[in-house]
C-alpha cells in the first residue's frame, strides 16, 4: 500500500474545515490525479502526505507507516522517500540549475562522481542539458519547473507529489510536463499530481481523486 | 553529506550580517587578547618583582653638611659594617651617587637640579627569609650608630602591590568573561537573523528530508570560516597594539625581569584567545541554529 487516509479531517481554528472526513487508499507505483477547483483542499491534502501539516482527526499512513506523531528524524527519513514539485518551483535563487537539481542527492551518501554524472543525465532527460549552469532567474517558467522535477526525482523516490506543477506555465509546456510525469511513472515511481486543469487530466486516462470544498467527491478510475 | 559550500552565503551578505558577525568576533578577540596579554604580563612581572623585592630592604642615610661631626662616608661605612655583622643579612651594597641620580632622573627635567640637591645614600640590603629579622629590629640596631638612618621594607609595598595586582587580575578575568558573554549573545542574534533570512531554503531542505543537525553543521562550517578569519585579524591587531603600548611605556614599566621564556608564555596564553573565540562562535552558531530551525516546518 502506497498511501491510505482513514477518516481524515483538517480544521483550522476556530472552525474552518479544510478537509472533511477523507478516506481513500492508493497502490504502489500508480499515477493519480488529484483534481478540484482552487481552494478545494488539494494542497492541504498533499501537505498532510509530506507532513507539513498534521490531521486534526483520522489517520494517514505512507508506505505502510502511520504519519501521526513522528519525531523529526522519522519525518526526515520518510520525506527522503518523496519528491515534491511545487507550483512556484521553489528553486534556490543563488544556485545553478545543476546545483538545485543535485541538492537532494547531496543529502545522501552518494559520491561526487555519481552526483555529477546522474544529475547531468537527469537534466538532459528533462530537456535542459544545455542550461545546467544557468541560475533560476535566467530560466523560463517551464525550464524552472523541469529543474524542479529533476530535483524531485534525482534520488529516485518512491513517490512524487506535484502540487499544481503546471500552474505557472503555458498550456503547451504544461502538456510536455505532464508527459514527463507519465514517463517517470513508467520507470516505477508513484505520482500524485494535483491540478485544477480538468481538460488536461481528461487526456491522460489516469485515476483521479476529486475534491470539492474539502470533501472527497469521487474516485475516478 | 555535503551541501553546497555557498548555500547560506547570500544570507550572510544580507544586510551585512556576515560583516557584522566578523566585526563582532574580531573586536571581541581584540579586547580579550589585550586583556589576557596585559593580565599575563602583569602577573608574571609582579611575581618576578615580588620574588626579588620581598626579602630586600633599602636603608636611607640622609645627606649631612660639612659641619657635621661625622662625614657621610663614615656614616655609610658604619652602617654597612653593622649590617654585614648581623646574622641573617646576606648582602649589603651601598649605591653610588651615580646610581641614585639615575633612579631619580625620571622625576627631574634638568640634571643640574638633581646635582644641586643633597642626595641621601641608599644601601640595598638582602636578608634571609628569617621572620624574626624584621625591619623594626634592623632600625633599632642602626639607631645606635646613625640615628637618622631610615629602613624601608620592600616586603610591605610588595604585599600592597600584590593585592593591587590580584584586584586587577580579577578585573581582567571579568573583562574576558563579559567579552565572551557579549560574543555569545551577539553571535546568537546574528545567526538567528541569518537563519531567518534563509527560512525558505531551510524549509525546503526540511521537505527534502534534511535533518536539523546536518543543516546546523553546514551553517556552523560557514560561520567558523568567518569567525576564524576575524579572530586572527583581531588577534594580530591586539598583538601589534599591545607591543607598541609596552614599547612606548617601557620607561615607566620596567619589564626587564621578563625573559624570553616568560614572553613566550604570555604569547601562548594570548594565542588561546582567538582559538577560544572561534570555538565559542562555532558552538554558539550551532546551538542557536538548532534551536531556531526546530520551529521551522
Amino acid at each position: 500500500m502506497l498511501l491510505s487516509f482513514e477518516n481524515v479531517s483538517l480544521t483550522y481554528p476556530p472552525k474552518h474545515n479544510i478537509l472533511d472526513d477523507i478516506t481513500f487508499s492508493l497502490d504502489e507505483g500508480g499515477f493519480y490525479f488529484l483534481t478540484g477547483t482552487s481552494g478545494a483542499g488539494k494542497s492541504s491534502l498533499l501537505r498532510l502526505i509530506y507532513q507539513a501539516e498534521r490531521p486534526t482527526k483520522g489517520r494517514v499512513a505512507l508506505f505502510g507507516e502511520p504519519l501521526t506523531n513522528n519525531g523529526h528524524e522519522k519525518q526526515a527519513e520518510l520525506r527522503r522517500k518523496i519528491g515534491i514539485v511545487f507550483q512556484d518551483f521553489r528553486l534556490i535563487p543563488h544556485l545553478t540549475a545543476w546545483e538545485n537539481a543535485a541538492l537532494p542527492l547531496r543529502l545522501t551518501d552518494a559520491g561526487d562522481d555519481y552526483i555529477e554524472r546522474h544529475t547531468k543525465e537527469l537534466l538532459e532527460w528533462v530537456g535542459i542539458g544545455d542550461r545546467m549552469d544557468a541560475k533560476p532567474e535566467e530560466l523560463s517558467g517551464g525550464e524552472q519547473q523541469r529543474v524542479a522535477i529533476a530535483r524531485a526525482v534525482v534520488t529516485r523516490p518512491r513517490l512524487i507529489l506535484a502540487d499544481e506543477p503546471t500552474g505557472n506555465v503555458d498550456e503547451h509546456t504544461a502538456l510536455k510536463l505532464f508527459h514527463l510525469f507519465v514517463e517517470l511513472n513508467k520507470l516505477g515511481t508513484a505520482v500524485i499530481l494535483a491540478t485544477h486543469q480538468r481538460h488536461v487530466v481528461d487526456k491522460f486516462h489516469k485515476p483521479a481523486l476529486r475534491l470539492a470544498k474539502g470533501k472527497l467527491q469521487k474516485v475516478e478510475s | 553529506m555535503s551541501l553546497p559550500r555557498h548555500l547560506f552565503t547570500p544570507a550572510f551578505r544580507h544586510q551585512h550580517l556576515g560583516g557584522s558577525f566578523a566585526a563582532i568576533v574580531g573586536i571581541m578577540v581584540f579586547i580579550a587578547t589585550f586583556a589576557t596579554a596585559a593580565e599575563a604580563i602583569l602577573l608574571t612581572a609582579s611575581y618576578l618583582w615580588g620574588q626579588t623585592a620581598e626579602d630586600r630592604l633599602t636603608i636611607e642615610i640622609p645627606a649631612v653638611g660639612d659641619e657635621a661631626t661625622m662625614s657621610q662616608a663614615e656614616r655609610v661605612k658604619q652602617v654597612t659594617s653593622l649590617l654585614r655583622a648581623m646574622p641573617g643579612i646576606e648582602n649589603v651594597e651601598a649605591l653610588s651617587n651615580k646610581d641614585v641620580e639615575r633612579l631619580l632622573s625620571p622625576w627631574f627635567s634638568k640634571p643640574e637640579l638633581l646635582r644641586a640637591l643633597p642626595l641621601p645614600t641608599l644601601i640595598d640590603v638582602e636578608r634571609s627569609s628569617d621572620p624574626n629579622l624584621t625591619a623594626e629590629k634592623i632600625q633599632a640596631a642602626l639607631r645606635n650608630v646613625v640615628s637618622d638612618a631610615r629602613v624601608n621594607d620592600h616586603g610591605t609595598w610588595v604585599q600592597d602591590a600584590w593585592r593591587l595586582v590580584q584586584g586587577l587580575t580579577v578585573l581582567g578575568g571579568l573583562t574576558i568573561f563579559l567579552t565572551a558573554l557579549t560574543l555569545i549573545i551577539s553571535v546568537s542574534l546574528i545567526c538567528r537573523a541569518v537563519i531567518a533570512a534563509e527560512r525558505e531554503t531551510i524549509s525546503l531542505l526540511h521537505l527534502m528530508g534534511t535533518e536539523n543537525i546536518d543543516i546546523a553543521n553546514h551553517f556552523q562550517t560557514q560561520a567558523t570560516r568567518i569567525a576564524s578569519r576575524a579572530s586572527i585579524i583581531g588577534f594580530l591587531v591586539a598583538l601589534v597594539i599591545t607591543s607598541v603600548l609596552f614599547l612606548s611605556t617601557r620607561q615607566l614599566s620596567d619589564l626587564s625581569a621578563l625573559g624570553w621564556g616568560h614572553w613566550l608564555g604570555v604569547g601562548i596564553v594570548s594565542l588561546l584567545v582567538p582559538f577560544g573565540a572561534t570555538v565559542l562562535a562555532m558552538v554558539t552558531a550551532k546551538i542557536s541554529v538548532m534551536r531556531l530551525i526546530r520551529t521551522f516546518p
